[in-house]
């Protein structure tokens, strides 16, 4: 468990508005290319609005885009998380009728950048073929991409081999890693939720590219879609679960020496137990893990999984919250044996990008306070010292469960109350009163005391002096900033 | 590093044009800006002279070695007998002072009487005496002019390549407490309005009023033609203390402030409108304030007899408003005793203070080490370092937002570390060799233990190694649950390696 694992800036989604050149006829595909499946590719269109972290009283941004999807069940299409994240409004089409059909999220999965749609009318989809999933391609083998890319308004298909196979970041949510398997067929702008299709069989969804980088197209294998799939049958997805361990490779000859172990190339070190995660309190920093539900894990945290070698963490990303996994420890030379009850780690959203939340906000007498998570820190520019430590730190360190929130002074608004105090702006509250705040509803009571103190006063880490508001000017400074800078909602405590 | 940094040293003015062929015959027109009597002129080349200066600064990533040397001259007056001044930086981290006759037909090594990074400052000498007798004879000290005031028209001296004195006649505009070179460091500045032209290069310039002494230039902005010119009293002050060894420098409280110009802060510490005030919002360990007893949330409302007001200034009698810290630093000296007016929970509080002065060398991250070579270990490919500012620094002009953000922690909250530690000692890089396999990733890791010592700074941990366990070394780091292990025989064999293959040395423990 590191802390913020921000990915490759080149990393790109593949959604877009479609561009203005003219199609090209398609000819008559090839006889091994069935081109009956077209009709199940859908082309979506997504309207939506971006919430405006740093304004958090705004509408935000409305903007929209094009991406694809495809039938895979009874008024089921399935498509990535990102082709509708923050939508309001999703038209789908059908290939060949310009005919637009009003569609609804059923699930979304922003963690792996996948989710289910479903039409008001199913009617006129009914008699189309319904897509069925195949294994995970082997390496230089064929695949098709068939969406709806940039360049044009019809549908398109390109071909290219599976390049790698790989556990890679998802950069839809900035914060993940998954299975991927990279192909060199040309994805593009659009491609984004399409299948992809080898011997009629979809084997993977089309989602990101690589910027720096030619014929790098990125695709999610199987195992995760049918992992999603399964997580959903219950009625609503419940992400993955985690182990909450952080852990150090075991190459160095001295260091096995010293932990007593046989040149072997066997086991990992565990350097970090994550408050509340599923391991704490079972597993501590200095165990050695040896191997998970009996397979071994190698000193570079890797295991066998079908004959491939892959990252420890793929046994994990196969299961669900509230499955059981055994861990083969060694502490002090004797070996160990738990078995680990899966749970979902929700405080490590602190570092992925959320989706479909309005940002949480106070604002009292000129003051704006949010909680920090990463869509106000890529909104923010935040140097102090301390709120970045804080940050780093919420998961590793278990800063989550003395202050859920990390609430931060983001703006100052200019008021004859706060006109001195635009300096602190950036820094992360620590005390409102003498008492520490532990997350935004807190911050709100604090700040709305039954009875009134003379003054309010808010230390702020780092800073080098308290904010002091005497109650008797909050009222009319908060009348005051509401109307000038036209604040309609004094507070969202709720997302 | 700093050296390269070329907006500090704005000064250095080129020296490329060609002689100007009749120019060097003083009794022809005399310069338009300059009306002194050209005789008057030529008699100033007998109380300067050049200083060439080679600096070479230590390599931060390989603490064995300097980064390749650099060169800096200075125009400096002669101020007493064979002693001539100019700025700190000039000697910072230099190899080698020269003095140079303005005509250049002679050259003599020079050394450091007495350096003041602080201030700016530094006294040279002639490295031997005999020899310097020799070089200063004919030359005639520039005595120390009354303080101008502001208005005053003061000289820029500057000698051109071919000897030839060059005065630019300037105007003392504003009167500061400002720093010139090391950042945070305040001390009584003019700023002169002054058109110079480009003349020889030089770090330093002696600035005159009626013919003596006033003020060193130190830095000029070609865009505003405005100069920092380090003020006459300051001079006249480190001329003093630079008669008595060891050097014992200018006094400070210890204290960092912030403004009370906020009316709801100002109810909230109970100080009424007449009050001015200065909110007092740390109070650095072990400085004159802690020792006095002063808080951290105390006000600050005079010192001596000066009121100070709400933004940190007091009327000083021919300079306006000057900054509070002047009273300290620029006023008074190591043990005086001062006393401090204070608000504490609103009331009214007198304490003295006996001023010292905070030695950088012994702060957790020191923010100068200038002319000290750096204290490291490498031991079977780990380097270890000591944490200093300059080293951070290294990480380029954004260092404060791309530094690593544990090491950045240690130098803005020391308190954390002060209790356990005398020094910050990490691990600043890993190069990679048999025995640290495995080891290439980890950096800029704090080191808490060695061998199950508590390392406190280098020396610590030098010690700390000589002690192994059954052959192996364990090191441990702040922040990780890790411990890391370095064999004894592999160690031993790759350190043989490294020295083989040009390290000079694989440690420097003072």
């Amino acid at each position: 468990m590191s802390a913020a694992r921000f990915l490759l800036a080149g990393l790109f989604l593949i959604s877009s508005a479609s561009a203005q050149i003219a199609p090209v006829a398609p000819s008559e595909a090839p006889a091994d290319a069935p081109s009956g499946i077209y009709k199940s590719v859908v082309r979506i269109e997504v309207a939506s609005q971006v919430p405006d972290y740093s304004t958090p009283w705004n509408a935000g941004r409305f903007g929209g885009g094009i991406g694809t999807g495809f039938i895979i069940g009874k008024n089921r299409i399935l498509t990535n998380a990102h082709v509708i994240s923050n939508g309001r409004r999703i038209l789908v089409n059908i290939y060949g009728s310009p005919q637009k059909y009003a569609a609804k999220v059923e699930f979304v999965a922003h963690d792996c950048d996948l989710a289910i749609l479903s039409v008001e009318d199913f009617t006129n989809f009914e008699k189309l073929p319904v897509f069925t999933f195949g294994d995970v391609p082997q390496l230089e083998t064929q695949v098709r991409v068939i969406g709806y890319p940039i360049g044009g308004d019809r549908l398109s298909v390109t071909r290219g081999v599976v390049s790698r196979i790989d556990f890679s970041a998802y950069s839809h949510s900035r914060a993940d890693s998954h299975l991927v398997v990279q192909i060199d067929a040309a994805i593009n702008p659009g491609n984004s939720g399409g299948p992809v299709v080898q011997d009629g069989k979809v084997v993977g969804v089309a989602f990101q590219g690589l910027r720096q980088a030619d014929n790098t197209g990125y695709i999610i294998p199987t195992p995760v879609i049918k992992r999603f799939l399964k997580d959903v049958e219950d009625g609503h997805y419940d992400s993955y679960a985690e182990l909450g361990l952080g852990d150090f490779p075991l190459f160095n000859p001295a260091m096995r020496k010293a932990l007593k172990l046989p040149d072997d190339n066997t086991g990992v070190l565990i350097t970090n137990v994550t408050p509340t995660g599923s391991c704490d309190g079972v597993i501590k920093p200095g165990d050695i893990l040896m191997s998970i539900d009996g397979k071994q894990v190698d000193s570079a945290g890797m295991v066998t999984i079908d004959g491939e070698d892959v990252d420890m963490h793929e046994i994990i990303e196969r299961k669900f919250a509230g499955n059981k996994v055994a861990l083969t420890i060694l502490r002090d030379g004797a070996s160990k044996d738990f078995e680990i009850t899966l749970k979902p780690l929700s405080w490590s959203r602190m570092y992925a990008i959320q989706y479909e939340m309005k940002p949480r906000y106070i604002m009292f007498a000129g003051l704006v306070f949010q909680p920090l998570d990463t869509n106000l820190f890529a909104a923010s520019k935040f140097d102090d010292v301390t709120l970045r430590r804080l940050y780093g730190d919420y998961v590793p360190k278990g800063i989550f469960q003395k202050r859920p929130d990390i609430v931060v002074l983001t703006r100052v608004e200019s008021d004859p109350l706060t006109s001195q105090l635009g300096n602190f702006a950036g820094y992360a509250v620590d005390k409102i009163n003498g008492v520490e705040v532990k997350d935004l509803k807190h911050a709100n009571e604090l700040l709305h005391p039954k009875e009134k103190p003379e003054f309010f006063a808010i230390e702020l880490f780092g800073a080098e002096r308290p904010l002091v508001i005497p109650s008797s000017e909050v009222e009319s400074a908060t009348k005051r900033v509401q109307q000038a800078y036209d604040i309609e909602q004094l507070s969202n405590l709720e997302d | 590093m700093k050296y390269s940094a070329p907006v500090l040293f704005a000064l250095a003015l080129t020296a490329c044009e060609p002689p100007k062929q009749e120019a060097a015959t003083p009794s022809a027109v005399p310069a338009a800006s300059a009306p002194k009597p050209v005789e008057d002129r030529s008699a100033l080349k007998q109380s300067v002279v050049r200083i060439n200066s080679t600096l070479q600064s230590w390599n931060p990533s390989q603490p064995w070695e300097k980064n390749p040397p650099g060169q800096r001259r200075a125009l400096a007056p002669i101020v007493g007998k064979n002693q001539v001044l100019t700025t700190g930086e000039l000697v910072a981290d230099a190899t080698y002072l020269e003095f140079e006759s303005t005509d250049g037909t002679r050259m003599l090594p020079a050394k450091v009487i007495a350096v003041d990074f602080e201030a700016n400052l530094a006294l040279l000498g002639p490295a031997d005496d005999e020899k310097g007798a020799k070089f200063f004879e004919g030359t005639v000290p520039l005595e120390l002019a009354v303080p101008p005031r502001i208005g005053d028209t003061v000289d820029i001296l500057q000698v051109e390549e071919n000897g030839m004195p060059l005065l630019t006649a300037g105007s003392l505009q504003s009167v500061d407490v400002i720093t010139n070179f090391l950042e945070g460091q305040f001390f009584l500045t003019f700023e002169v309005k002054a058109s110079m032209q480009s003349a020889a290069s030089s770090f330093s310039l002696p600035v005159l009023h009626h013919g003596k002494l006033a003020g060193l230039l130190a830095s000029y902005n070609a865009k505003d033609q405005l100069s920092d010119v380090t003020s006459t009293e300051l001079l006249a002050r480190f001329l003093q203390a630079a008669k008595t060894t060891p050097y014992a420098g200018f006094p400070s409280l210890g204290i960092n402030t912030a403004r009370t110009e906020d009316p709801s802060f100002r109810k909230w510490l109970k100080l009424t409108d007449d009050q001015g005030g200065l909110y007092i919002s740390n109070v650095r360990k072990g400085g004159a304030a802690e020792t006095a007893g002063i808080h951290k949330g105390d006000v600050l409302l005079s010192i001596g007899e000066h009121a100070i007001d709400r933004r940190g200034y007091y009327p000083h009698p021919t300079y306006g408003s000057l900054f509070w810290s002047h009273l300290v630093r620029g006023e008074r000296s190591t043990g005086d005793v001062v006393s401090l007016g204070l608000l504490r929970d609103g009331k009214p509080l007198k304490l003295d203070v006996t001023l010292t002065r905070s030695d950088e060398s012994k702060k957790l991250v020191p923010s100068y080490t200038f002319n000290q070579a750096p204290n490291y270990v490498v031991k079977g490919g780990l380097i270890f370092q000591e944490l200093t500012q300059p080293l951070l620094e290294a990480f380029g002009e954004e260092w404060r937002s791309r530094a690593p953000l544990n090491l950045i922690d240690a130098l803005e909250n020391p308190e954390k570390y002060e209790a356990r530690a005398d020094r910050i000692v990490f691990l600043s890089a890993v190069i990679a060799t048999p025995a640290t396999i495995g080891y290439e990733r980890l950096r800029n890791l704090v080191v808490k233990k060695v061998n199950g010592q508590e390392i406190r700074d280098m020396k610590s941990l030098a010690e700390a190694f000589k002690k192994g366990t059954d052959g192996l070394h364990s090191i441990e780091f702040e922040d990780e649950n890790l411990t890391v292990q370095l064999d004894e025989a592999t160690t031993s064999a790759v350190d043989k390696q490294l020295l083989q293959r040009g390290i000079p040395r694989l440690s420097r423990v003072k």
